[in-house]
């Protein structure tokens, strides 16, 4: 937990500035009523020895304004520094994500994550706020307390004593609240997925009538979340109890020095009142225990995810990017893990510029994998790719990536305009470049009819348009970059059979002067490739359209 | 800007509806919390006394000494305990409220079903992140506020009855403290609202973005992504500043009142004391139990913002919760054998969209096949999503059996029909699981004959763990084809009598598209049967007619082959 907690800790640093200016505040402002209580028992103090006292009791009315002013301004920047980091700390994850898992989320899934960013993400502000800040404050406050009553040993050990036991409670607290502070974000994250999931599928779930068991599903989540809860809130409870006892025991040990005689009621007063002033501060601070250990579990869950190791390591020093662009795949080997058969055994492949290739196999024969391994979404674990005679380990991603434009099987359509939507594949691709591929795939004629054009929105996941014309948008997002090759994987999939070949008939025209892989299961005749290969046992053979 | 706020209000009104309807629900368990408050209060207020005494004594103005002392660590403890039990209590009926609106919320949006266009991960905020919300309204806001006017008040009239001077004192200073919190409070539901909107938009961009994640990677894009995603955590900070802004200027006030009130009353019953004041314990008395005055109303400051923000959340769910379920009768049994009419139906989506359907009519005797193809857009998915109750016609009728389905619950309707989607979607669990899902009391057996009808078997054999290998949300690790193949199994669990099925050998390559065109030959064998396709050359061999679609209207008609 403590690891994690201090990783977390490092990722803010870029804004030290804020985070440390809030600890300032937050010490000033805890002095401050110090300070208030201070004068007030001095007045107090002096006006029972007979001492008038007035000047100290005179003090107390500017403090009095002070005080609620400094606690305001500790309140705002400690926000506003956390806000900031979480803020950072939500890009960052998005970064990892895209840099560890770049072929998507796999098992892992998008509820989690998004369960990662949202909720785990908040529970970290715990860390700074509830457990960091009101530790140094509570320190600085029993630090003056006992400097203030040093002329007492014996008072300000009873009064300074408890007050500093508060401090050193949250540190035992957590560790036993850490387990269940876990069970809690796990069972969080369970709640996530067993809403998102039905709702994801909500068509399957509809027509198999699975509504009363989604629905139980989620209510069992929830019970199990809120058991979870329930004992985190007991060890909340317990340490808010003990920490209002620390500070008691401060009050009635200073009273009880008074009784014993043991010195002048002046300064026994006094301790009364520092007593008092500090327990306000203080009583918060056994709560950084379950605060510490719900930002210790939120954190080991976060970055859980955001270490996975990546695919493909980044070459340390990428080698400068060929001039050819002739693709080799030399005795390639490649399975998707422990106890999965392997799907490519010894493959080799040549793909020259310019080339057109079509490459048939059955499903799940490993089509789609020759197309993964060539945008570094795995590695091979046998043989090598070369791009321009470069093997593409040493290359970095993102240059061969903008060499490859592919229309993948799961090509996503985002939410966002048409426009939107085809520019990710070039940002500044002027309007009549858009129009241009979206004749390619026979749409321009569909959008130019909606009344926002290109700038109609395309619902989640492309669901304003059918499966087949988003489909279409997604490849012309393919043929839009000017990259030098170009991956289809299954260009036809869910268009109607004239669509389909009337795509594949520009398709020449679209595409001359690169090189294109077709990835397909069957042709429909009008292709024209250069040469068909066909996969077959995890190794490519000659075929005939 | 009139039509906003209106708008605003009645969002605002209906929130609060939903909330008082809860408390309702809720019922004792929301008064336990407050009882152990009052007993907390009281436990202070007598404390308090037993100190005033024990520094009269210590002034050598009265008799208090070890045996006050002793009162008061008592109390101390007995308060301790009784804090804690409240904590406990509280929690308690928090997590009472939001377990029921929870599941009355998901079950809102299943019902509603995909008419209601939001993104799922938006939906999912809605079930999740907003009924957490609410949490603070039950669990802190609600015992805090009673509290707070109960607690206060009894202080008041106890030290009126000693000192009416500080009684008034004290009154004013606690009228004073909903003034300065609703002064500063002034637009706060709002603003509380318009967080909740910035998180919503946040969640949703980053579900949509990371299921997406392969794409922007491929294109280069992931890095501006980052970006954009930065920018609504930075929008969601300035909202959530705005909102915390106002909750810490009223607790602020609320600081300065208590810190004033505490000046006064010491100086007041300080200078009594000094000229000999007739009853010292009860004017100590008066200084020390002013925190035990405040506390409550600091609690509800502190809880403010909890209720706002639960305002907020109970706005945007309120309208999900008023739709009353979709009325329609309950079928008895589902009949062995369909026949089914569409007579003139019409559908529209949106008024500036052209009709989906524009007075469709066809119908189809029982057990029989009937293709509907024609490109996409032509209104073949309509036809599915009217049959599955996703939507209602505009005009027109459609019967099943001559009685008009309209008449049904849309899950009654649906009792009758198995579907196959052009990308089934895969639930998280294992294979057999999923196919499970069309008919959860069916047994191993039945299950393993339905894979090995679809064709799933074909690819489990390969995998170690068979029909019980784990897949993830999504289907990840099942190719789209596989996925097809386990939407068709639950088909045939499913043992409906209607069949529906959108696109089913698209991306099947031709081995596996033969037996599987193959398996819904025999799916189709005694059902009533709907296939909705592009081409229905691609479907050869398959039996019955071809209703040609074109502009959602029938463009004309053969039989299959032809």
């Amino acid at each position: 937990m403590r690891h994690d907690l201090m990783r977390i800790w490092a990722l803010w640093r870029p804004r030290g500035g804020w985070l440390l200016a809030g600890l300032g505040v937050a010490v000033l402002s805890a002095l401050s009523a110090v300070a208030l209580l201070a004068l007030a028992g001095q007045g107090v103090a002096a006006g029972v020895a007979g001492a008038g006292g007035a000047a100290a009791l005179l003090l107390t009315r500017p403090m009095v304004a002070i005080r609620p002013a400094l606690r305001w301004a500790e309140r705002m920047v400690s926000h506003e520094a956390t806000f900031r980091a979480l803020a950072d700390t939500r890009v960052w994850f998005f970064r990892r994500l895209a840099e560890r898992m770049p072929g998507g989320l796999g098992h892992a899934g998008a509820g989690e994550a998004r369960g990662r960013m949202i909720a785990d993400i908040e529970a970290l502000d715990g860390l700074y706020l509830r457990a960091v800040l009101p530790a140094v404050a509570a320190a600085a406050v029993v630090l003056a307390v006992a400097l203030l009553l040093g002329a007492a040993p014996g008072l300000a050990a009873l009064v300074a004593l408890p007050l500093a036991l508060a401090i050193l409670l949250p540190i035992w607290l957590a560790r036993g609240a850490a387990p269940a502070a876990e069970a809690v974000t796990v069972a969080r994250g369970a709640v996530h997925r067993a809403a998102l999931d039905p709702l994801l599928g909500l068509t399957e779930t509809l027509a198999n009538n699975a509504e009363t068991r989604a629905a139980e599903r989620l209510s069992a989540a929830t019970a199990a979340m809120h058991a979870a809860e329930r004992r985190l809130s007991r060890r909340s409870a317990l340490a808010g109890s003990l920490g209002t006892l620390c500070a008691q025991a401060a009050l009635l040990g200073a009273l009880g020095w008074a009784v014993a005689g043991s010195g002048g009621l002046a300064l026994a007063v006094l301790g009364l009142f520092l007593a008092l002033a500090a327990g306000e501060t203080l009583a918060l601070v056994p709560r950084a225990g379950t605060a510490l250990a719900s930002a210790g579990a939120a954190a080991h869950r976060l970055l859980a995810m955001a270490d996975t190791p990546p695919p493909v390591a980044e070459p340390a020093t990428p080698a400068p990017m060929p001039a050819g662009n002739t693709l080799r795949f030399e005795g390639v080997d490649f399975g998707w893990g422990e106890g999965r058969d392997t799907v490519l055994r010894g493959l080799d492949l040549e793909w020259r510029e310019g080339e057109r290739l079509a490459l048939l196999g059955a499903s799940g024969a490993g089509k789609s994998t020759i197309a993964r391994l060539m945008l570094k979404f795995a590695a091979p674990q046998a043989g090598r790719i070369t791009l321009g005679g470069q093997d593409i380990a040493g290359l970095a991603a993102t240059g061969l990536r903008g060499r490859i434009a592919c229309l993948s099987q799961d090509a996503r359509i985002f939410e966002g305009s048409v426009a939107e939507n085809l520019r990710i594949a070039a940002p500044g691709a002027p309007d009549a470049a858009l129009w241009r591929v979206l004749a390619q795939v026979g749409m321009a004629e569909l959008i130019r009819a909606l009344p926002n054009g290109l700038d109609t929105d395309c619902g989640e996941g492309g669901a304003r348009f059918s499966g087949g014309q988003a489909r279409r948008i997604a490849l012309a997002r393919a043929l839009l970059p000017a990259a030098p090759l170009l991956v289809l994987d299954e260009p036809g999939w869910g268009l109607d059979a004239e669509t389909e070949r009337a795509f594949l008939t520009v398709l020449e025209e679209a595409t001359r002067g690169r090189s294109v892989l077709l990835i397909t299961h069957r042709l429909v005749g009008v292709e024209k490739p250069d040469r068909v290969l066909r996969l077959v046992g995890g190794k490519l053979f000659p075929a005939t359209a | 800007m009139a039509e906003v706020l209106r708008v605003d209000r009645a969002a605002a009104k209906a929130g609060r509806a939903l909330l008082g309807q809860e408390l309702r629900r809720l019922g004792g368990r929301a008064w336990l919390p407050i009882v152990l408050g009052l007993s907390v209060a009281a436990a202070g207020v007598a404390q308090a006394f037993l100190l005033a005494r024990l520094v009269a004594g210590l002034m050598g103005l009265g008799n208090g000494g070890w045996p006050d002392l002793a009162g008061a660590a008592a109390l101390a403890l007995l308060a301790a305990a009784l804090v804690s039990a409240q904590e406990i209590a509280q929690g308690a009926s928090g997590r009472a409220a939001r377990a029921g609106l929870r599941a009355r919320v998901f079950a809102a949006l299943l019902a509603a079903g995909p008419a209601d266009g939001r993104a799922a991960g938006e939906k999912a905020s809605l079930a999740v992140e907003r009924v957490e919300a609410l949490d603070g309204y039950f669990s802190r806001w609600l015992p805090a506020a009673v509290l707070a006017l109960l607690v206060p008040l009894g202080i008041i009239v106890a030290v009126w009855a000693f000192d009416w001077v500080s009684g008034l004192v004290l009154a004013v200073m606690g009228l004073l403290v909903p003034v300065g919190m609703a002064v500063a409070g002034i637009g706060a539901a709002r603003a509380s609202r318009r967080q909740f909107d910035a998180l919503a938009r946040l969640s949703g961009r980053f579900t949509d973005r990371v299921r997406g994640l392969s794409t922007l990677v491929q294109f280069n894009r992931a890095e501006d992504e980052a970006q954009a995603l930065g920018a609504a955590a930075e929008e969601l900070r300035l909202r959530t500043m705005r909102v915390l802004r106002v909750a810490f200027l009223s607790s602020g006030s609320l600081e300065f009142l208590a810190a004033g009130t505490l000046a006064y009353l010491a100086w007041r019953h300080g200078a009594l004391l000094g000229a000999s004041h007739p009853n010292p314990v009860t004017a100590l008395w008066c200084i020390l139990v002013v925190p035990a005055f405040f506390q409550p109303l600091r609690n509800f400051s502190a809880a403010y913002h909890e209720a706002q923000s639960a305002r907020g959340a109970a706005a945007a769910l309120a309208p999900l919760l008023a739709e009353s379920e979709p009325p329609g009768l309950l079928l008895e049994e589902v009949p062995p054998f369909v026949a089914l009419s569409f007579t003139e139906v019409k559908l529209t989506y949106a008024p500036e969209r052209p009709p989906a359907l524009d007075g469709l009519s066809f119908s189809l005797a029982a057990g029989e096949t009937l293709l509907l193809s024609g490109p996409s857009g032509a209104g073949k998915s309509s036809v599915l999503a009217l049959l599955l109750g996703f939507r209602r016609p505009d005009s027109g009728r459609i019967a099943i059996n001559g009685q008009d389905i309209t008449r049904l619950r849309p899950a009654e309707l649906r009792r009758m029909v198995a579907h196959v989607g052009q990308r089934p979607h895969i639930f998280a669990g294992t294979i057999a699981e999923n196919i499970a899902v069309a008919r959860p009391e069916a047994g191993r057996a039945a299950i393993e004959a339905a894979a090995e009808a679809a064709q799933v078997l074909a690819f489990t054999d390969d995998l170690p763990d068979g029909l019980d290998t784990r897949v993830g949300e999504g289907g990840h690790g099942l190719s789209g084809g596989q996925a097809q193949r386990v939407g068709l199994a639950r088909a045939f669990l499913r043992e409906a009598p209607l069949i529906l099925l959108d696109e089913p050998t698209a991306s099947l390559d031709p081995g596996t598209e033969e037996v599987v065109l193959e398996a819904i030959r025999r799916l189709c064998l005694g059902r009533t049967v709907l296939i909705a396709t592009h081409s229905a050359a691609a479907l050869r061999g398959l039996p019955g007619r071809v209703l040609a679609l074109e502009g959602g209207r029938a463009a004309g008609r053969r039989l299959a082959g032809e």
